[in-house]
């Protein structure tokens, strides 16, 4: 009865609160490889001089969204989880509602989902295992998948599987990431898929699907593949 | 004048009426007497009639395999305090067998923790294991919601009790975790002795002070385990090659150590250990008191043996037979749904 009271209320309480101060910023996600747009299951792509991949799944969790100036927290999102997909064009693109006095110089967000929320049980819109990116054999939140093939994998097919999550001390994957931003009412964050694979050992780690140092140490450097967008120059 | 009074006293009673509706959708959990607090957050799922009888209806329908041959009842049964008797490790589709002991489900709430090595954090994501799991029902939660969105049972019973178009997994998953949830054994003869209401014999009397003596540190009362993860004592199994906790923690001190099992209902839930290898109550006692191999992780309490004379050993199992809840086994609330 009580939500149902807060409802009414809210119904006519929230327009008024939205229409006077906030503002849309958007979040971009451009999943790169090198200077090259990052297409699924299209084309061939070359790194290291002499290997080869082609990309079938890339899938990761952005929570925690955060705008700063000056190195203090002024706006955060509630209930911030959000899956990535690249297979779904519109997961790509965040929108954030925030007040429209707030000044911001940076967004911070985490890469993966936190420990609480691996512990909370099963739940629903971005987090329902419905979305593959639970483990169902020991609890946990998959943070970051890219599934594909490269030459430099001497396995079945080529195949590698990198399934980066783990929540619990001292393998949590759970990444910090804090990028400049800025434009004031969007934002383009490039992952760049070329400097994550060559910085790694692909022959050497092509199946990581549990947590553990792996998992760990993998999640760093991929938190170091996000950038933000800066467009080529035109001459 | 008078039809908007008649107007308001209809939306006056419709909002009465829509009231008792919301209070009877939430049904209270009910904690027995001097047990501890659940472990288990009712706020973020709390319990309803609708929601417990959808989790019983799932837990019973094979519809979860991925040939619908095996439901969670198959090694879940209810006459054995929800463990598959005379089975010593897991049955799955197409006649796989697992590597491990289906456990007894009962006070479910009081766990925070699952499986032998507690592989699972949670009583929602418990369900994902047996359903995924390739030598259990072979299936994916993805195709289990999609079969359950062309099945217009369970479209109408989802809606009843979410008020939702689609069925989630979220939804699959803590309507199974309520049923669970009830799945309370508080009522063996040990419990009404407790409560003042009837009296051990002589023979269970002594029973329950060697078992206090000799067990309740890792069996703790009222629940029968302290849930802590512990090297028993049992000796690999060479093909089994099980090392329990160790594989989830990645740490050798937890090599040999499994999850101390409740000792409620025992009397039914034969086989006994992780990988089921005692048929009955004396074998395990017979392993307690002579059968312990001595490794670096073996549990403290077990260090110094045990000495039960064969006449304490009778003792003993007569009191672990008090812990027979025949309300709980036979409760039909629990059964296969009408």
């Amino acid at each position: 009865m009580k939500k149902i009271f807060f409802s009414f209320v809210m119904s006519f309480v929230a327009p008024m609160l939205f229409s006077q101060s906030y503002k849309p910023v958007q979040v971009n996600f451009k999943p790169m490889f090198g200077s090259q747009e990052l297409v699924l299951n299209d084309s061939v792509y070359t790194f290291n001089l002499k290997d080869s991949v082609y990309i079938e799944t890339l899938k990761f969790y952005i929570s925690g969204i955060e705008l700063l100036c000056k190195n203090k927290m002024v706006w955060k999102e509630n209930n911030s989880y959000h899956l990535i997909n690249l297979s779904e064009e519109n997961t790509l693109h965040l929108m954030l509602q925030v007040p429209k006095n707030i000044h911001f110089e940076h967004i911070k967000f985490y890469l993966g989902i936190d420990s609480g929320m691996n512990t909370s049980g099963a739940q629903g819109g971005d987090l329902d295992p419905t979305k593959g990116m639970f483990w169902t054999w020991q609890s946990g939140y998959i943070n970051f998948k890219l599934e594909g093939k490269s030459n430099a994998c001497a396995t079945r097919k080529h195949e590698f599987m990198l399934h980066l999550g783990g929540y619990l001390y001292p393998y949590n994957t759970i990444q910090t990431i804090v990028l400049p931003m800025p434009a004031k009412t969007s934002a383009i964050i490039v992952i760049d898929i070329k400097t994550f694979l060559s910085a790694i050992d692909l022959s050497k780690q092509h199946h990581i699907m549990s947590p553990g140092n792996n998992a760990f140490l993998l999640s760093q450097i991929v938190a170091k593949s996000f950038s933000p967008w800066i467009a080529p120059s035109k001459k | 004048m008078d039809s908007t009074f008649q107007k308001i006293s209809i939306i006056f009673f419709l909002l009465v009426l829509l009231t008792a509706f919301v209070w009877v959708e939430e049904t209270a959990f009910k904690i027995p007497d001097n047990w501890p607090k659940p472990k288990y957050d009712f706020t973020k799922n709390p319990l309803s009639e609708n929601k417990i009888e959808l989790g019983r209806i799932l837990f019973y329908d094979p519809i979860l395999s991925k040939d619908s041959s095996i439901s969670c009842s198959s090694c879940h049964l209810q006459y054995t305090a929800f463990t598959h008797m005379d089975h010593a490790l897991s049955h799955g589709i197409g006649d796989s067998m697992g590597t491990r002991n289906a456990p007894a489900l009962m006070n479910l709430a009081w766990h925070s923790n699952f499986m032998w090595d507690g592989a699972i954090n949670h009583l929602d994501v418990q369900s994902l294991a047996p359903i995924s799991h390739p030598d259990e029902m072979g299936e994916n939660i993805v195709s289990v919601v999609y079969k359950l969105n062309r099945n217009k049972k369970y479209r109408h019973l989802f809606a009843a009790s979410y008020h939702l178009s689609s069925i989630t997994g979220e939804q699959v998953l803590k309507s199974i975790s309520q049923f669970m949830l009830t799945l309370v054994s508080s009522h063996s003869k040990y419990d009404s002795v407790m409560r003042k209401q009837s009296l051990f014999t002589n023979q269970e009397k002594n029973g329950y002070a060697l078992f206090q003596k000799n067990c309740s540190s890792c069996h703790t009362e009222p629940l029968f385990s302290n849930f802590q993860f512990v090297n028993n004592g049992l000796a690999l199994d060479p093909d089994l090659r099980d090392y329990g906790r160790m594989k989830i923690s990645g740490d050798a001190k937890d090599s040999l150590k499994f999850k101390i099992p409740s000792l409620r209902n025992i009397e039914f839930s034969s086989p006994y250990m992780h990988d089921g290898r005692f048929k009955t109550l004396n074998q395990v006692l017979n392993h307690y008191t002579k059968g312990i191999q001595k490794n670096n992780t073996l549990a403290k309490e077990l260090e110094t043996p045990i000495i039960l004379s064969a006449n304490e050993k009778v003792d003993l199992i007569a009191f672990l037979i008090t812990l027979t809840d025949r309300q709980f086994l036979f409760n039909p609330a629990y059964g296969f749904p009408k």
